[in-house]
């Protein structure tokens, strides 16, 4: 047990983590909820973490830098507004160029903070906190206080998340649920075999490593940024698609779901390790848990929050101990392997000198 | 001679006011190992910053290949052929050995093919002869292990000079012979080797040519079999002494206030034994990776001991926390004013009130400032502070005012041992001078005093009796009456160890 627990990388050990967890909660839900296992229960699941994956997975590459973005909800939010303003004024905009309007769009705002953290400098927490509130209000201001209503959106576009691409039994294959997924994978293969996107880790795991590799944190802390922003706005398309009324309070708290998510993911929040399947894992495992807590009747609504914050609590407390002890375990193995010499320095008298 | 690969041409380095280097000049030659030795603060270091890029002279140039260049930043360097590795190795915890040594290769196409890279860092560990698995993360792997894929890493950029600095203080002796052969194998792959290193031992093993540098100035360079470990040494610390410090008479006592005895912290240091006394001042000397801190930190309590006995007054203690150190009366001045010393942002008033609080509160847990500025003012005349009062930030003041700050802090403590680590690093003549004075006062007035030094003078000037000590043992403890510059140096860099009686019989000067 041990020696295998040694040899698998910890990155493995975490993705087999959660499955078991996850597994764990759908039998626990299952005894307690009646009709609880069936397929409207994927597809409820899948249809709402589809938008939750895809800012997770921008969240995941910030965190990977050490930083973080606080302020995705609000570009979901914005870009959402702003994609239905266009299609509105606009019916016969086709699928493409509206989901690149809206990832340019979410760019755009990463730009900013990328801009802000990585040239000038500011821890990224404030400068997102800061974005968080700014892009709120831009779209305040944008929308003049008013909502976008699935009645003026094109019937493509509303229809598109609950599109059938495969039915088995229950169980649908929904698309928004698949470009989800599609991205995520994509993203996960890019993070681990593109040479440039391991830079993202090269600089979270040691900035001044890197500095010395000739890695150029500022423009990989940028890419960062950017690539979160772009990956909210999809978001936002997606968003905009699956409910289509858009008020100024859309993709409110998503900032901090894609954070929990991530984490639960096992992201190291200090940057350098964690994968975006983990985080996708993460979205499932808190909508999940989220969705469950509504049909349980023993538990109170209201205790939702409280749920979600004892699971952060409790995957990265489980984490960090598993890893410590791991690191431990090595490092013993490798004392073992390697037993100092005796220090050598009692018997020098006069070396070298005659 | 052929053409050499970098040189120093003329090079100068001043950080305002301190001269760092001084017209130095070196050339370095493909397959030749160069090693650079000196004493602490001698300007090793602002060498190789130079030659990697991070600093750029202040005049005079860098030439590769006889051309002069501007090395822009430690890029710049690499792009070059020069690279340089450090003790503390620069390596990502999170990633594999394979990717660590690929990470910024310009040289592999745009997605990585895992076995592909497999193959060539195996390709590279092997050719640097050590056994290391590629798949392995680098958190777990030991400093040697690291080295190992810094190396790996330069060589993967066909490195032409490579800078070891310090390589081995860190590692076990089996270790560095590892390295050192690491370091000949490159060489003879025609590489140029900078190596710098405190263990006289393996210059002589390894080095083509040496280079002694003594105060920012370039003393020598010759042929290895042209020199010898005394000559080095004598070059090494042979500057004018010049009288600037007054040799203080003595007022050692008889009575022991402290006694240690094979004061062990496993892995760290082993076997320290010296009894110090009310009026002394003992001083230990050594050169870095001596662990003369570290035994001042378990003496403190932060780092406890692992074996041995301290006896204080007479009863044997066990020292675990600095709370229990402070009670017995042991403070202990940290040499690091900025991170372990003194909160910059708070005035004098705070700073020398801060390890004493609890004597300025009322009972209701209210500070009474009145008091503590008294205090803080009796401390500005006694100590000489040059501020006009004393609610001036402590980060404005210069590094002597601030060396003063931090020992009124520990003097308010009323201790009768003074640990003072490094009590004149970075501050000028005139302070030191005064900082000097006030210990010897401190002693005169019946407390023992524990002096970490780097500074040789001043340790002949100041110790009593001076305690040497390399890589964790005690190499002796010298009288200071029969102590010179060469004799310390010698103990320090391990060239002999003391023939004088145990320690623990030796009485005070």
């Amino acid at each position: 047990m041990t020696r295998l627990f040694l040899r698998v990388s910890p990155q493995a050990l975490r993705i087999t983590g959660l499955l078991f967890v996850l597994c764990l909660v759908v039998l626990f839900f299952s005894t307690q909820v009646d009709n609880y296992l069936n397929g409207r229960l994927f597809n409820r699941i899948s249809s709402s973490v589809a938008i939750m994956a895809l800012i997770a997975t921008g969240q995941t590459i910030v965190i990977l830098t050490r930083n973080i973005d606080l302020s995705v909800g609000s570009v979901v939010g914005f870009t959402a507004f702003a994609t239905g303003s266009l299609v509105t004024a606009y019916p016969d905009m086709g699928p493409v160029p509206l989901v690149l309007f809206a990832m340019v769009c979410g760019a755009g705002f990463g730009c900013i903070n990328g801009a802000l953290v990585a040239y000038a400098r500011v821890p990224s927490i404030i400068v997102t906190l800061a974005t968080m509130a700014l892009f709120r209000s831009a779209l305040v201001e944008f929308s003049d206080a008013k909502s976008i209503t699935s009645g003026s959106l094109p019937q493509w576009l509303v229809s598109f998340p609950n599109t059938k691409l495969l039915t088995i039994g229950q169980f649908q294959l929904r698309a928004g649920f698949a470009v989800a997924v599609v991205v995520v994978v994509l993203v996960h293969i890019l993070l681990s075999r593109f040479r440039p996107a391991r830079r993202f880790y090269a600089v979270g795991s040691s900035p001044e490593a890197a500095e010395m590799a000739g890695i150029n944190t500022r423009a990989t802390v940028f890419a960062a940024f950017v690539l979160a922003g772009a990956l909210a706005g999809l978001a936002g398309f997606m968003f905009l698609a699956r409910f289509g009324n858009i008020t100024v309070v859309a993709g409110l708290g998503f900032e901090l779901k894609s954070v929990a998510a991530s984490v639960v993911g096992g992201v190291n929040i200090f940057g350098g390790s964690g994968t975006v399947i983990g985080a996708f894992l993460g979205a499932i495992l808190v909508d999940l848990i989220d969705t469950s807590l509504v049909r349980w009747q023993l538990v109170s609504e209201f205790w939702r929050e409280a749920v979600l914050g004892a699971l952060i609590l409790l995957s990265v407390t489980v984490d960090t101990l598993l890893m410590r002890r791991l690191f431990r375990l090595r490092q013993a193995q490798e004392h073992e392997a390697a037993k100092p010499k005796p220090a050598a320095a009692g018997k020098v008298t006069k070396e070298g000198a005659a | 001679m052929p053409e050499p690969v970098l040189s120093l041409d003329h090079v100068s380095k001043s950080f305002g006011m301190t001269h760092a280097l001084s017209d130095v000049s070196m050339d370095l030659h493909a397959g030749e190992v160069h090693a650079i030795v000196g004493e602490n603060g001698a300007g090793k270091s602002t060498m190789i910053k130079i030659m990697t890029g991070i600093h750029q002279p202040s005049s005079g140039a860098v030439r590769i290949d006889g051309d002069a260049v501007t090395l822009a930043g430690p890029q710049t360097a690499r792009d070059r052929g020069v690279v340089a590795i450090y003790q503390e190795p620069m390596v990502f915890p999170d990633l594999d050995v394979a990717e660590n040594i690929f990470i910024s290769s310009t040289k592999e196409g745009w997605f990585q093919n895992r076995r592909d890279l497999r193959r060539k860092a195996h390709a590279l560990i092997d050719r640097i002869g050590m056994a290391l698995d590629v798949d392995q993360v680098a958190s777990g792997l030991t400093l040697a292990e690291q080295q190992a894929v810094e190396i790996a890493r330069a060589l993967s950029q066909d490195v032409r000079v490579l800078i070891m600095d310090e390589p081995t203080a860190a590692l076990s002796a089996h270790e560095a012979a590892q390295l050192r052969r690491v370091a000949r194998t490159l060489a003879e792959e025609g590489v140029s080797v900078v190596y710098i290193s405190h263990r006289l031992e393996e210059v002589f093993e390894i080095a083509d040519r040496v280079t002694v540098i003594r105060d920012g100035q370039h003393i020598s360079t010759r042929p290895i079999d042209e020199t010898t470990p005394d000559g080095m040494i004598a070059e090494m610390v042979g500057r004018e002494v010049g009288n600037y410090f007054e040799k203080a008479p003595t007022t050692a006592t008889p009575e022991v206030l402290l006694g240690v005895r094979d004061l062990t912290l496993d892995g760290t240091y082993e076997n320290i034994s010296f009894d110090l006394h009310r009026g002394e001042v003992l001083c230990m000397a050594g050169l870095i990776g001596a662990r003369r801190t570290d035994v001042a930190l378990s003496l403190f309590g932060i780092a406890p001991a692992t074996g041995g006995t301290v006896t204080y007054k007479g009863a044997e203690v066990r020292l675990t926390t600095p709370r229990q150190a402070m009670d017995l009366g042991i403070a202990y001045v940290s040499e690091d004013r900025r991170k372990l010393g003194l909160a910059m942002e708070m005035p004098i008033r705070d700073n020398v009130t801060l390890a004493t609080l609890s004597r300025y509160q009322s009972r209701a847990g209210i500070i009474d400032r009145a008091a503590e500025a008294e205090t803080a003012e009796a401390y500005r005349q006694r100590l000489n502070i040059r501020t006009p009062d004393v609610e001036i930030d402590v980060g404005m003041l210069s590094g002597g005012n601030q060396q003063k700050v931090m020992l009124a802090k520990w003097l308010n403590m009323e201790p009768e041992l003074l640990i003072f680590d490094e009590p004149t690093r970075g501050i000028d003549i005139g302070a030191k001078a005064e900082v000097h004075d006030l210990i010897r006062d401190f002693a005169a007035k019946g407390g023992a005093v524990l002096v970490i030094s780097s500074d040789l003078p001043e340790v002949l000037a100041m110790g009593d009796r001076i305690l040497v000590m390399r890589e964790g043992v005690q190499m002796g403890i010298l009288d200071a009456a029969d102590a010179d510059q060469e004799k310390v140096m010698a103990l320090a860099t391990g060239q002999v160890r003391s023939t004088a009686p145990d320690a623990r019989e030796g009485e005070p000067a």
